[in-house]
């Protein structure tokens, strides 16, 4: 450690460590007083044995604070941060034991959180939710079984208020969670179905129909847990295990209809129409397309279809004028019920998956006949067309479908009902064009809001006349809206009637619904004035004290803020200060200010030796406390200020209560520079009291 | 990577959501008994008014706000506003027409082709979020149009932005990186 003096620019210093003290041997100037120095000391017991001095600090912080002095005090600004980070250990730890989640995770979650509390994102957020989303976000970047749906169920949170927490945890901690894998719950529904020895050969064949599912495009955009449900079901079936839908949905939760239309989307698939044997031999390579993309065609191709018929009938006007009248009565009896006759095998109490698919196609055969007899009416040549260009057009995946006759009977189905009633299709078509031009055109329309007129141009002012009624009519409707809402207006009444008694009694006490901020504008002449008025009405921090603030940022009250010096040394014969402290709660004063003014001595040589960077620090600290200060920054105190206001503080701390909150805020102000000098915190003003210790 | 401009898709403006300013308080109560397709609503106080002329449903509430949704365009949206002002002048209120502005517009769009929605997620990391368990589409947020646009695996997609201009910067913007990740047939 080669230094050099100050003074005489010598380079031989001597260093007492008994007294603490660095000295230049050259010119005797002290250079170092009360050093700090970091060793480990030895005691001796009474043994003999030597044993080092200390005490074991946990490496979470979540021990208290060490005591000093007489230690009379428990909360500070620090003690929050660590309050606040154990409540949310032992939270993490109570639901992650329910979850059966192990220690590593139970770590990796608790970590997620304390970037989540130091981010500040806790804020305005259930700390439940909170705790979940970290718990949840763990499960999905570890790859457990979890699902959010547990974690809802276990906290009987709405599940979508848990996934919106989430989703922003997740994005604000820029983790990115791997997409859920439906392969990761199969284990665990089907160790909670029972199928007990053969369990695992159930699973693995459960996820290969689950590869085949992804490969036919049913599982994007879908619940896994559905997807899970359906695959356990078809290969419990296969292994000759009878477990009911119930059952399933009971283990999968999803809901019963939902598991229905997996299988039946799983029916359309090519897999389907495999026996199990296949099925586990053999992979098809072909892919489906999803089903609800298929769906989605299949109304577009309606549509087309129906067209090419419009067209197609103005040709054959008269001819099918006579046939369509007979149709159309037959029709309209049996097609209607036809239809519900589909929907009702759905709907209908089944155990077996497969009969639905019998129900199909038993209803369709009934159907045929139908269609036969009504085709008859219709001109063979024209039906004949149509089912050509029907092949023609574009093949879809209904071959697993036993029976192939649907597939003309559609067509048949579709003039028909194009017949019975038109739908509006070329609707659509035709605005399309006209939007697209409302796009391309720029959309700046001159308005004339500056000057409030209304521009009534394109307005019927008949139109509008019809909007308003007449007398007679709004006294028919004053009255049945009076019937209507009689009980809302009976709460009014009698509300209004209490707050005149409480009035009338003067115990009436305000109590707004939502306490609103309605604020006067602040009137101020100068800047100073205004951050005055501002500083009165907007309270930050109790813990710091706004007079010396303002003191610092006042630019036109150097007259001021020597008054308040003058203050300082005065107030000292026990005046109450709480006046222009506006709000500061007394207790964490009287407990700062002890071991403050121990601190005193150590933080004098710091103040002395930086009035300059105490400008600095005051400017940067200003930006900090979000304070809508001018921006013409105002000049930190004049030089004077500081040493009548340092001087005060270490004669005073003997002295009673008052005298120590005086030193309090003198240590507050200068650990405000201690604090900047030692580099900025994002804390702002809670670093204050961090400082002080 | 094919470029948008050959690929004519169409934009279907679907709603259009405005607000704007009478600068005047307003009787709801004289409102909700003298309209006609007026429903009041004490509870929450506001009147909802409906118009047939521009299909718009307008929320009116008592400080002179109003909130006009339900336009297909955005010189619909403004007629009808304008129109609701001109009806509420003729009820007897002191209205200014003052403060329109577009707040929201949303339009549908179909691909013509499938999207793996997973890989989808997997190239646009931060910007587009997946979650099965809660909407079966991608949600990609474009930041500097301050447009959403959500991705179904058919290949529709929705798009909410607040103009139909930063609407249509969006699907183009979005095109290519659905194309990148689009399910061709086998």
């Amino acid at each position: 450690m080669s230094r050099q003096c100050k003074n005489c620019g010598g380079s031989d210093i001597d260093t007492d460590p008994a007294r603490g003290s660095a000295v230049c041997t050259a010119c005797g100037s002290v250079l170092e007083d009360n050093i700090i120095v970091s060793e480990v000391q030895f005691v001796e017991n009474s043994g003999g044995v030597s044993s080092a001095v200390g005490q074991f600090v946990s490496a979470d912080g979540t021990s208290k604070a060490p005591v000093l002095g007489s230690g009379f005090h428990t909360s500070l600004g620090k003690e929050s941060r660590a309050q606040t980070l154990q409540n949310g250990k032992r939270q993490i730890h109570n639901l992650g034991s329910q979850l059966q989640l192990n220690q590593h995770c139970l770590d990796t979650a608790f970590n997620f959180f304390k970037m989540v509390v130091s981010k500040h994102l806790t804020r305005g957020r259930k700390m439940t939710h909170v705790i979940a989303a970290c718990l949840y976000l763990v499960c999905r970047t570890e790859g457990t079984p979890h699902m959010l749906l547990d974690l809802s169920d276990l906290l009987q949170v709405n599940v979508y208020i848990l996934g919106k927490t989430f989703l922003l945890l997740a994005r604000e901690l820029c983790i990115n969670a791997p997409a859920v894998d439906p392969c990761l719950y199969i284990p665990r529904f089907a160790h909670m179905l029972e199928f007990g020895e053969k369990t695992h050969e159930v699973s693995m064949t459960a996820l290969r129909l689950l590869q085949r599912m992804k490969r036919d495009w049913m599982h994007t955009g879908r619940r896994p847990s559905g997807l899970c449900g359906a695959a356990l079901l078809v290969a419990a079936r296969m292994h000759e295990f009878r477990r009911t839908v119930k059952e399933v949905i009971s283990v999968v939760k999803v809901c019963e209809t939902t598991l229905r239309k997996r299988l039946t989307e799983f029916e359309e698939t090519p897999t389907s129409s495999l026996t199990i044997d296949e099925f586990m031999r053999v992979d098809l390579e072909k892919e489906c397309d999803p089903p609800s993309f298929v769906a989605g065609q299949k109304k577009v191709k309606m549509q087309q279809l129906e067209q090419e018929l419009v067209k197609k009938l103005e040709e054959y006007q008269g001819e099918i004028d006579s046939y369509r009248d007979e149709i159309e009565t037959q029709l309209a009896g049996s097609s209607r019920t036809k239809m519900k006759g589909i929907y009702a095998s759905y709907a209908r109490e089944d155990d077996d998956s497969l009969s639905v698919t019998s129900g199909l196609t038993g209803d369709e055969d009934a159907e045929d006949e139908e269609m036969e007899a009504a085709a008859k009416h219709l001109n063979q040549e024209f039906i004949s067309q149509v089912l050509n260009r029907r092949d023609q057009g574009g093949k879809k995946d209904l071959d697993g479908r036993k029976n192939t006759v649907p597939l003309p009977n559609q067509p048949k189905h579709v003039p028909l009902t194009a017949l019975l009633g038109p739908l509006p299709s070329a609707a659509s078509l035709g605005l399309t064009d006209s939007i697209r031009q409302c796009i391309t055109e720029t959309t700046n329309v001159e308005e004339k809001s500056d000057s409030g007129e209304l521009d009534l141009d394109g307005i019927d002012e008949e139109e509008i006349e019809k909007y308003i009624l007449n007398e007679i009519e709004v006294e028919a409707k004053t009255e049945l809206w009076m019937k209507q809402n009689e009980e809302y207006l009976r709460e009014q009444k009698e509300k209004e009637e209490r707050i005149a008694k409480e009035k009338e009694q003067g115990t009436y006490k305000e109590k707004p619904k939502k306490p609103s901020k309605k604020r006067e504008p602040i009137l101020a002449s100068t800047a100073g004035e205004a951050i005055e008025k501002m500083l009165e009405q907007k309270k930050i921090s109790s813990k710091i004290n706004y007079d010396v603030l303002r003191d610092l940022n006042s630019k036109g009250s150097a007259s001021s803020s020597t008054q308040q010096a003058e203050d300082v040394p005065t107030s000292g014969s026990g005046r109450k200060r709480l006046t222009r402290r506006k709000k500061q709660p007394n207790k964490s004063n009287l407990g700062l200010a002890k071991p403050a003014s121990l601190m005193g001595k150590r933080l004098r040589p710091l103040i002395s030796s930086v009035p300059k960077k105490k400008r600095t620090a005051a400017a940067l600290f200003t930006p900090s406390m979000t304070m809508m200060l001018p921006p013409a920054a105002p000049e930190p105190p004049p030089a004077p200020t500081p040493p009548p206001v340092l001087e005060s503080g270490p004669v005073a701390y003997d002295e009673p209560a008052e005298e120590e909150e005086e030193i309090e805020e003198e240590a507050e102000e200068s650990c405000v520079s201690a604090m900047e000098l030692i580099g900025g915190n994002e804390y702002g003003c809670e670093a204050v009291e961090e400082e002080v210790f | 990577m094919e470029p948008s401009n050959d690929v004519a898709l169409d934009i279907i403006v679907t709603n259009v959501v405005s607000v704007f300013r009478t600068r005047c308080h307003l009787n709801l109560r004289t409102i909700g008994l003298e309209g006609t397709n007026v429903i009041y609503k004490p509870e929450v106080g506001k009147v909802l008014m409906k118009l047939r002329k521009p299909r718009i449903t307008a929320s009116i509430w008592s400080s002179g706000k109003i909130i006009c949704t339900g336009a297909t365009s955005e010189e619909e949206a403004k007629l009808g506003a304008r129109r609701l002002a001109r009806c509420l002048q003729k009820m007897g209120f002191k209205v200014r027409f003052s403060d329109f502005k577009v707040v929201n517009v949303l339009a549908v769009c179909s691909m013509p082709f499938q999207i793996r929605l997973i890989e989808f997620t997997k190239n646009n990391r931060p910007i587009a979020s997946y979650e099965p368990e809660l909407h079966p589409a991608a949600s990609y947020r474009i930041k500097n149009l301050r447009s959403t646009v959500q991705v179904f695996s058919t290949g529709n997609i929705t798009v909410t932005g607040p103009n139909v201009q930063s609407v249509a910067s969006a699907v183009e913007e979005i095109y290519p990186l659905l194309f990148e990740c689009r399910k061709t047939l086998s």
